[in-house]
């Protein structure tokens, strides 16, 4: 049960306020702001997203840089809070197409209106957006979403493929387009998160996906909908342990560690077909979510060097390898890597003919950074760096840089090898076709290669 | 709809509000609607437009739901400072409640509930009541809510209208968002309330358990929270609810995976057979670590819930801990609770792979984290005895790094190193001694320090390193002073030559004359001492094997433990603290009693008892007039004890009768038993504070000791009390006479009841605030103990407590159980409550137990109808009372703990 619940720009602005219990004084977002601004607790600079300021507690989320922030003054569920927060940001965003400072001052009273039927009296009522719809009457006012970031793991889409309706995802699940009827369309998005982690010599410590079926249904009357996945796909590691060695790469089998799904989810069908079947309500939301610590073939390799070049002086050669088909594409790599902290210049040589990429040196932090546009499946990159020093180093350089990071956006490619097999829409007539996108796309979590 | 809210916001050249009202009162809808809007704009920025109270009220009667649902919220917000022109909207919320659209009918009472104002209040009661059996279960789900909402304001109006049965009625509903909403309502007024009101019967269980499916999310978690206070009579009922949960691991939904987690572990308690228990633990774990999985912010509430969990069932994630193991892009606050885990679950069988992990933590960007990761490794070492040595090397590799802040660290845990292994690791103190030089950190300073005292012998240089310490000792922090003077005299006694000797002479010159710490002038003083008297004596004390310490890194205790774990997926799973350390909402302990299990029972059973008693039992008076006089006063001390012996020696020899009847504004001194230390002189700048309220001849007195401990004379002294349940205040000034440094005084301050109470349930604190001329005022808490206010006139005859207790409902009986309390003689525990005012009425045998009947009174007439039942000299002592004044009970049973363990 809570108390309050705020959203606070960057700044510290109040964009939202709602007082539900009276509980808690009025100044609260200010007392939260500057803590939050000013933590300074058990050497941590960060504010964990729960704490407690004279009794108050104050649970906060980040989306899109804005602060939603809920108090209490009981001993409530710290999940529930924080769950409730992420969705009421999807919700909002549901209506709204776009989440930002303006797309919510613009529609405050909508936004409002929403967050009396989400929450009564501190308690959550409903965040579906589907079952909202019937208590909510204000119509959002859509902002242009061309010239904003748009918001969520959809939102990559928007990059790099022509294909794909990038608009759509900005779309609001509720406001009529312009053109009067809406066109019927769903979108099924496989979101894969990789965090891999490679030893100074090549080897995987640790690898991990964790996926997300995530859909967005544009289609009036509520069809259902079936949605069959690998048929050779299990679930649960078979009473192995991690210390096992499974037999690499072994039968070409998916092997989910665990997996969970949305409650509008039948699975009268799942352990015989491996198939899903819903119903699915308006606005965007997780089909299914799974983790994966089973073996995959990562698809980037990173090979890092750093030595010595004379006194005060040391090189780094990073080269990126792309281990994926060539008729793939991946987009927005960064590579970063923190160097010495006595390093006072870095200069730069890329290979010859490069374009699209960019290096630059953090004097702040001491970090190197190179950015990547693209890199076609098997094609390999190669970056030198020519360090200079202040003082002499200590003992092994290796122990005073790195470990090099990695981010990066593969569509259309995912590594777990879970497939949506099909996506069938219960027909309503002969003539009854809406699109289905159906798409896939590898994201870095954590990917790291020790050196 | 036209243009942009964001038009609302801006602002108007003309005056602002007259304009807006003429906007409100436009004979179009529209207008008026935006108009709503542009007042509702200029309220949530902070704005005063509560001038326009009346006109917006006129907005309120339209079929717009938009525009009504407008005008409602601007209600919310100033009903409170409008109470009168607020009664103006009730009419049309009235209306609004028979409305045929149903939202329209929900929205009403939802609204009326939110404004808290007691002349609407009044109103709400009757929509209410019909709203809760409305056909439409998004009125009835509102209308649930409604009623948490109305307890709040008004409990009493709650319970004598019946809402509360409505509301138990709505647990059965066929709609789960009622359930979800009732169980949710129901649960927060049994939080405020003292009596029982949502007790989980088997019933309810089941009812609950199949809702459970049903309903959505949310609902799902506030079931299984309100559940998780049921305990299963067997190990095959815990199976049982187990099963029917078990399925929740699967939600996507991490509050309900983790409501779910709550709700196992706790019936895995009751459950016997190992093979359930480690296929529990099995099915808990995947869900568990698919919660890392979600966002940071629930990541960390995982994290802290896992770390609890590991530490009492281990084998759950004993595989498991590579996914422990930190991402790079982790927030900070995640990567701090994942050591904490990878330090539990560290084990002889992966200690390599979490070692090879440390190492590469120790030599990140983050100071605070590679500082954690560098102790991680130290504790790893204390704990796994077979591993030390590997994590020692990866200590010393880290220390050649030279990275100031790992050496400092590394050195800190190397010392609790040499303390768990002793004589073990001491070849490697020559590398620690290579950087001596940088250390700057106390806690690092202190620790080398300890080393090198503590092995002055095996170090041929420790004179040579310790007096280079002792150049800057006067600009030490105290921590390292201290080190440094036992660190000097563990070098003397060890090696008693030239150099030691001098070096001694300086610090206890230093540590003795030059300071002002009192702990460094106490500790080099006991030393000077030992050294001149008894050099043997200094060794055996300053060089005494100390006791190998142990592994933390479980650091609850384990009653603590049991309490966060009971309390997992709350708040105080997250905070590692009892609820009550953080919550401050007023609120009196539950008490739990068994009604619902023996429906009549207590009232055949009673009357059975009573007549037992008639027919020749026990005749009460005589039995317990045993006199035991000196049990007049509860515990008596026949001496005073230390403080302020002289004046208290001569008023004892007065009389303790004598100073019963010293008139009230006579200062008073008495002995007695010591009283319990409220302010200490620690807080008191030097004052201390003792006090304790007592009941003497019929009067209640506040017992109040002073003590100057400071070095001038106080007087002046002033006392008053805070609002308290019982309203209690000073019935004259405070009498205390001047007290000169070192010297005590102690009164009694007559008491009386019924001043300046505080509302909401009653609570035993007592708050008081003493000042006087010289210093500032000083605030403490004192505890109520009701059996102050047990009146002389309390006893009952047997016929009108048995009539009294008939004719109390049965859900004025609460009982409480005191395990630990053991009864000796049954006739000295008469006496000894019959001094407080309990009178003893009759008493029988049932089985081999013993039952007690008391009746005890408090002022205003609230009489106390108790049963005590025991066997003699074992433990364990149930009470169970009838009042009319449940929400007392509590209050009760803390007094007669506290008279039946004196």
């Amino acid at each position: 049960m809570i108390s309050q619940f705020f959203v606070l720009s960057q700044r510290g602005d109040n964009i939202v306020f709602r007082d539900y219990r009276g509980e808690v004084a009025k100044g609260s977002a200010e007392i939260f702001f500057r803590k939050v601004k000013f933590w300074k607790e058990d050497g941590q600079e960060e504010a964990p997203p729960v704490f407690n300021v004279d009794g108050v507690n104050y649970f906060h989320v980040k989306v899109v840089g804005l602060l939603f922030v809920a108090t209490t003054r009981v001993n409530v569920s710290p999940s529930l809070v924080l769950e409730l927060l992420q969705r009421i940001a999807r919700v909002i965003k549901d209506y709204l197409g776009v989440l930002s400072e303006d797309s919510l001052r613009k529609n405050f009273v909508l936004v409002y209106e929403l967050l009396d039927e989400v929450i009564d009296f501190g308690y959550v009522q409903t965040t579906s957006t589907e079952v909202l719809k019937s208590y909510v009457f204000n119509e959002p006012i859509v902002v242009d979403a061309a010239r904003l970031q748009p918001l969520g793991p959809a939102a990559i889409f928007m990059q790099g493929t022509k294909r794909m309706p990038g608009t759509a995802v900005t779309k609001s699940v509720v406001a009529n387009e312009p053109g009067g009827r809406k066109r019927e369309e769903i979108f099924v998005d496989i979101i894969e998160k990789i965090s891999v982690t490679f030893s100074s010599s090549g080897y995987i410590l640790t690898s991990e996906i964790d996926g997300t079926i995530q859909m967005k249904s544009y289609l009036s009357g509520n069809p259902e909908i079936r949605l069959a996945l690998n048929e050779d796909l299990s679930i649960g590691r078979g009473g192995g342990t991690i210390y096992d060695y499974r037999s690499s790469s072994g039968s070409g089998a998916v092997i989910l560690d665990d997996c969970n799904f949305h409650e509008s989810v039948r699975l009268d069908s799942f352990d015989m077909d491996r198939t899903l079947s819903l119903v699915p309500p308006d606005g965007e939301f997780p089909v299914m979510n799974y983790r994966m610590t089973q073996e995959f073939k990562p698809p980037f390799r990173i090979n890092c060097l750093i030595e010595e070049a004379g006194q005060l002086k040391a090189e780094v050669i990073i080269k990126v390898r792309a281990e994926f088909p060539s008729n793939i594409t991946a987009n927005t790599i960064a590579v970063q890597m923190p160097l010495p902290k006595y390093t006072t210049r870095a200069s730069f040589e890329l290979e010859p003919g490069a374009v699209g990429q960019r290096t630059d040196f953090k004097e702040a932090n001491k970090k190197l950074e190179w950015g990547l546009k693209k890199i076609v499946g098997g094609s390999e990159h190669t970056l030198r760096a020519k360090l200079t020093f202040s003082q002499e180093s200590h003992a092994n350089l290796t122990k005073e840089a790195g470990p090099v990071s990695m981010t990066f956006t593969i569509p259309m490619y995912n590594v777990s090898r879970l497939q949506v097999k099909y996506l069938q829409i219960a027909k309503k007539s002969s003539s009854y076709n809406p699109y289905r996108w159906v798409r896939y796309v590898t994201q870095a979590n954590s990917y790291v290669a020790r050196i | 709809m036209s243009g942009h809210d964001s038009k609302y916001f801006s602002t108007t050249k003309k005056g602002e509000i007259p304009e807006l009202k003429e906007e409100l009162n436009s004979q179009y809808k529209d207008k008026r609607k935006d108009a709503v809007k542009k007042v509702i704009a200029a309220m949530t920025v902070g704005k005063d437009v509560s001038s326009l109270f009346t006109d917006v009220v006129n907005c309120m009667q339209t079929e717009n739901l938009e525009l009504k649902k407008l005008v409602y919220l601007y209600l919310i917000n100033y009903a409170k400072s409008q109470p009168d022109l607020a009664i103006l909207a009730v009419n049309t919320f009235v209306k609004d409640s028979q409305d045929p659209n149903p939202l329209i009918r929900a929205l009403a009472v939802r609204t009326m509930g939110c404004i808290r104002v007691d002349k609407i209040t009044e109103y709400l009661c009757d929509p209410l009541q019909r709203c809760l059996k409305d056909d439409d279960p998004y009125v009835r789900k509102t209308a649930a809510i409604c009623v948490a909402k109305l307890y709040d304001i008004n409990a009493e109006l709650v319970e004598d209208r019946g809402f509360l049965d409505s509301l138990k009625d709505l647990i059965s509903d066929n709609n789960p968002m009622v359930v979800a909403n009732a169980v949710a309502a129901l649960a927060e007024i049994q939080e405020n309330s003292s009596g029982p009101i949502f007790e989980i019967t088997t019933p309810t269980l089941t009812k609950l358990l199949t809702a459970l499916n049903e309903c959505t999310e949310w609902g799902q978690v506030f079931i299984l929270d309100a559940l998780s206070r049921y305990k299963a009579s067997d190990a095959r009922e815990a199976e049982n609810i187990v099963e029917r949960v078990t399925p929740r691991l699967q939600h996507a939904n991490c509050a309900v995976v983790l409501s779910a987690v709550k709700m196992i572990l706790q019936q895995m308690e009751l459950i016997t057979s190992t093979d359930v228990v480690r296929n529990l633990c099995k099915k808990m774990a995947p869900p568990l670590v698919t919660l890392l999985s979600a966002e940071p912010e629930i990541q960390y509430v995982a994290l802290r819930n896992i770390n609890l969990i590991v530490q009492r069932r281990p084998t759950i994630l004993a595989h498991e801990i590579k996914v422990f193991f930190c991402k790079y892009n982790d927030p900070i606050y995640v990567k701090m609770e994942k050591l904490e885990i990878m330090i539990k679950l560290a084990s002889d069988r992966n200690i390599d792979q979490v070692l090879l992990e440390f190492k590469e933590y120790a030599t990140e960007v983050d100071v605070d984290f590679v500082r954690k990761a560098v102790r991680a490794i130290g504790r790893c070492a204390i704990k796994l005895e077979r591993a030390a040595e590997r994590c020692i090397s990866v200590l010393l590799e880290l220390i050649k790094i030279k990275v100031n802040y790992v050496v400092q660290e590394a050195i800190i845990v190397i010392k609790d190193i040499f303390r768990r292994y002793p004589n073990t690791y001491e070849s490697i103190i020559a590398t620690l001694c290579e950087s001596l030089d940088t250390l700057d950190e106390p806690e690092a300073k202190a620790s080398m320090i300890w080393i090198i005292g503590e092995y002055a012998e095996r170090i041929d240089n420790a004179d040579e390193l310790l007096e280079s310490f002792l150049e800057s000792f006067p600009e030490e922090p105290p921590q390292v002073q201290l080190q440094l003077l036992t660190a000097t005299v563990k070098l003397f006694l060890k090696k008693p030559t030239e150099g030691p000797q001098q070096m001694i002479q300086v610090v206890l010159n230093n540590a003795t004359v030059e300071t002002d710490n009192p702990d460094l002038r106490d500790r080099a003083y006991i030393y000077w001492r030992l050294l001149s008297t008894d050099p043997e004596a200094a060794k055996d004390v300053v060089l005494a094997e100390k006791p190998v310490i142990s592994d933390d890194s479980n650091q609850l205790d384990s009653t603590l433990l049991d309490e966060l774990l009971a309390n997992i997926a709350t708040l105080s799973s997250v905070y590692h603290k009892p609820p009550d350390a953080f919550v401050t909402r007023a609120k009196t302990a539950t008490q739990k009693t068994e009604d619902d299990d023996y429906p009549d029972g207590n009232e055949t059973r009673y009357s059975e008892t009573l007549s037992n008693a008639a027919n020749g039992g026990a005749s009460p008076p005589s039995s317990s007039s045993v006199p035991h006089a000196a049990a007049r006063q509860p515990a008596p001390a026949p001496a005073a004890p230390a403080p302020a012996a002289v004046p208290d020696l001569l008023s004892d020899l007065i009389g303790l009768d004598n100073n019963q009847i010293v008139p009230a504004d006579q200062p008073a001194t008495s002995s007695g038993p010591p009283l319990p230390i409220l302010l200490p002189a620690g807080s008191g700048q030097g004052l201390q504070i003792s006090a304790q309220l007592v009941r003497q001849d019929g009067q209640i007195f506040y017992s109040l000791q002073f003590e100057n401990n400071t070095q001038i004379t106080l007087d002046g002294f002033m006392i008053q009390f805070n609002k308290n349940s019982f309203g209690l205040a000073a019935a004259g000034p405070l009498q205390v006479p001047p007290l000169a440094p070192g010297a005590s005084a102690r009164t009694l301050l007559p008491m009386v009841l019924f001043q300046n109470m505080s509302t909401g349930p009653p609570n035993t604190l007592l708050q008081v605030a003493v000042k006087n001329s010289q210093q500032p005022v000083w605030y403490f808490n004192d505890k109520i103990l009701l059996h102050v206010f047990f009146t002389e006139d309390g006893r009952m005859e047997r016929t009108s407590f048995l009539e009294t207790w008939r004719s109390l409902p049965d859900s004025n009986e609460v009982l409480k159980e005191f395990p630990g309390i053991v009864v000796t003689s049954a006739e000295a525990t008469l006496d000894q409550l019959a001094a407080s005012n309990m009178f003893f009425i009759a008493k029988r045998k049932h089985a081999n137990q013993d039952v007690f009947y008391f009746s005890a009174k408090i002022p205003r007439g609230t009489p106390f109808l108790i049963e005590l039942t025991t066997i003699i000299g074992n433990p364990g002592v149930k009470c169970a009372i009838k009042t009319p004044n449940p929400e007392m009970a509590p209050l009760f049973f803390e007094a007669i703990e506290t008279l039946l363990k004196a």
